[in-house]
């Protein structure tokens, strides 16, 4: 096993974002010399931003675990492109943690930034606080979001949450913001608190709200009820019809706007 | 001295009929323009600051050109991410040289698109652009669809140039032939000559687009009986018109591209153009307010690759509404210097962002004092674009048209002040 603890230094702007997609333990365990981050429009030596320790060696990247230590919450791309091992983020992390990963885990134990887990197509990533907009979603103009692999999200999620969502899981134990899950073709969103007005546009795939729902879309078709998890009622929706879509939406409770 | 096709620079309708008499250095008589091009030509030469001012321990005080420039270059290099926001009210020229600067400085650069129709170009980049020019519009349309906007006050000549009461080359008689629908979330003055007024409620026009659309493909059945407070008869009535219509023409504004939503309007406002577009020719144009602010757009597209908010701090330009706009770099605190050119964030940015511009250094260029310049560190006044320079500008259907001068007041031009603190920067920093 390898285990590299990154923890940041003081700065002299500690507001300025710092890109560090090279935060990777595919990079890392082949050593931390050749290795640079941006801060802001400054190339900067990985060492002169973190302190860097490192015990042990790995052969394989499945066998190495990187731990982020001290104020992280400006740094962007931790773990992008990640095709295996670990990630821990002590604090709170930044903007694209976990963009277009495709294996192994990240685990953050703070809050995240907005795009966590964008574009992600396997793997897992877990956020035990809140995450910013955009979760799970996709890049400007892109047609596909997420399209394998778990998320969960343990506190509340911003706006837009599995926007463009296609493929793997993105369970929410919180409450999400305004539209998620909108223009979803595929994979299953789970919120277990309140939303309004989820899934605008959905093709296919599967949206459970386990909360309330505001601001309800008018153009979903009454299926009926179902049971939900716990045995809860929940009422089934299809749509959304306006774009000849074929997803389900279930939710718990929902009242339109009228 | 009488000027004739003068262009007037305040809207996105860049009305090109104007004539201008002028005496020396005054403006005496407009004919064409509306009041609020009026308002601004009648003034052209009036309020301008005299030359460029710097802070020196909170008391203003005169400064050179050449120390003005200096300090701008300077503030700009040093900083670690700079921003270079506004772009909205000058030339294109000026707005070129911008992106060089950008490029060289590794700095982001972004309009005040990202304020207004930032939203529309985002949906435009999901799902396309079904758009024409003002003036197949003018002779074509018989169905005019504003949608959260106000012509009547923020554009007074569109309805006049291109919609309600302009001729039509194939409308016999263009003013009876032409329906109006306005769709908004409170009565304004344009309602009362609308076929069909429809009143939202606030937020709830994303549900109304997606009722429109499910009723266009023949799926009323699933429509409530009121969605947002639009009830079905009408929206029936609304989808019937837009059908029933031979070329259906549909404008929007900041009401739509700035209420929740926000880009997911737009796309649904586009979609709903692509389904009725299976009936009938249907169209959309973002109906843009500064006059050149989608001149901003075409210049850093052909330039970038991106219509706005680009960030070159990696050497290569990234693009990320959200994370590399102005607002959003302010609020975060991210910029550590900034270059605003020809437009007024004082008055329009949160709070909390102005707090922040107002503690770093800042340099504006702007002829006139305005609620920005409180915030900077130094001022630089320059020639406007379409009185005292000319230039070039798009109108909001993406037409570029050359602004012509009619004053000449000895001010240096944007593009002249943005292209002399570029050569500074180039001294420090070779391309
Ligand atoms: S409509 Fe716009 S461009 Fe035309 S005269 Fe009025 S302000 Fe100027």
């Amino acid at each position: 096993m390898m285990r590299i603890v990154l923890t940041m230094k003081e700065r002299t702007n500690p507001h300025i974002p710092i890109e560090a997609e090279k935060i990777n333990p595919a990079f890392l365990m082949w050593g931390t010399d050749d290795l640079t981050v941006w801060e802001g429009n400054k190339e900067r030596r990985l060492d002169e931003i973190f302190e860097v320790e490192v015990e042990g060696t790995a052969t394989s990247v499945n066998e190495v675990e990187v731990v982020l230590r001290g104020d992280t919450s400006r740094v962007k791309r931790i773990g992008e492109y990640m095709d295996g091992g670990r990630i821990t983020v002590e604090g709170n992390v930044g903007m694209h943690c976990g963009n277009f990963m495709a294996a192994g885990t990240i685990e953050v134990m703070g809050d995240a930034g907005g795009w966590f887990a964008r574009e992600m197509q396997g793997g897992a990533i877990i956020c035990h606080g809140d995450v910013g907009h955009y979760c799970a979603a996709g890049y400007r103009g892109e047609k596909k979001g997420m399209r394998g692999g778990k998320v969960e999200v343990f506190g509340n999620a911003g706006d837009f949450t599995a926007e463009h969502l296609f493929g793997g899981e993105v369970v929410v134990h919180g409450n999400c913001g305004d539209m998620p899950g909108v223009d979803m073709q595929g994979g299953y969103l789970t919120i277990h608190g309140d939303c309004s007005r989820p899934c605008g546009n959905m093709t296919k795939g599967k949206c459970t709200v386990l909360g309330c729902v505001s601001e309800m879309p008018p153009t979903f078709k009454k299926e009926g009820e179902v049971e939900g998890p716990d045995g809860l009622p929940l009422t089934h929706f299809t749509g959304d019809v306006a774009n000849r879509g074929k997803g389900n939406l279930l939710v718990r409770h929902y009242q339109y706007l009228e | 001295m009488i000027h004739e096709d003068m262009i007037c620079p305040f809207c996105g309708c860049l009305c090109d009929d104007l004539v201008i008499e002028t005496k020396g250095t005054e403006v005496v008589r407009v004919d064409n323009a509306c009041t609020l091009g009026s308002h601004k030509l009648m003034n052209a030469g009036k309020h301008r600051l005299k030359g460029p001012i710097m802070r020196d321990s909170g008391q203003w005080r005169d400064a050179s050109y050449e120390e003005a420039i200096e300090y701008a270059a300077g503030i700009l290099l040093d900083a670690d991410r700079p921003l270079l926001y506004g772009w909205s009210s000058t030339q294109g020229e000026a707005q070129g040289t911008g992106v060089s600067m950008a490029e060289l400085l590794g700095g982001v650069i972004d309009s005040t698109t990202s304020v207004c129709h930032g939203p529309s170009i985002l949906a435009i980049q999901e799902v396309g652009h079904p758009g024409c020019t003002l003036g197949q519009v003018k002779n074509r349309a018989d169905l005019i669809v504003y949608w959260g906007c106000n012509p009547t006050e923020a554009h007074p000549r569109h309805m006049s140039r291109y919609t309600t009461y302009a001729d039509g080359y194939f409308l016999e008689n263009a003013f009876r032939d032409r329906k109006l629908i306005l769709v908004d979330v409170r009565k304004t003055e344009t309602a009362s000559i609308a076929d069909e007024f429809v009143q939202v409620k606030p937020g709830g026009d994303y549900a109304v687009l997606s009722a429109l659309r499910a009723i266009v493909r023949g799926r009323e059945d699933v429509v409530p009986p009121t969605v947002a407070g639009v009830t079905k008869e009408q929206l029936l009535r609304v989808a019937a018109l837009c059908k029933e219509a031979k070329f259906g023409a549909l404008f929007f504004g900041v009401g739509l591209t700035m209420s929740p939503g926000k880009y997911k309007n737009v796309r649904n406002a586009i979609e709903l153009v692509d389904e009725l577009n299976r009936h009938t020719k249907f169209t959309l144009t973002p109906l843009r307010g500064h006059y050149n602010v989608y001149g901003s757009n075409e210049v850093f597209t052909w330039m970038t690759g991106y219509p706005y908010a680009v960030d070159f701090s990696r050497q290569i330009a990234f693009y990320n509404p959200g994370e590399t706009t102005a607002v959003d770099l302010m609020a975060r605190k991210e910029c550590d210097a900034a270059l605003i050119v020809a437009s007024d964030p004082g008055a329009h940015f949160p709070k909390k962002c102005l707090e922040h511009l107002a503690s770093i250094p800042t340099v504006l260029i702007d002829p006139m004092h305005t609620m920005t310049t409180p915030l900077v560190k130094c001022q630089i006044p320059t020639a406007v674009t379409g009185m005292d320079a000319p230039g070039t500008a798009y109108r909001m259907d993406g037409v570029p048209i050359h602004v012509k001068k009619f004053l000449d007041l000895g001010y240096p031009t944007d593009t002249e002040i943005i292209g002399k603190i570029f050569e500074k920067v180039k001294e420090v920093r070779h391309p």
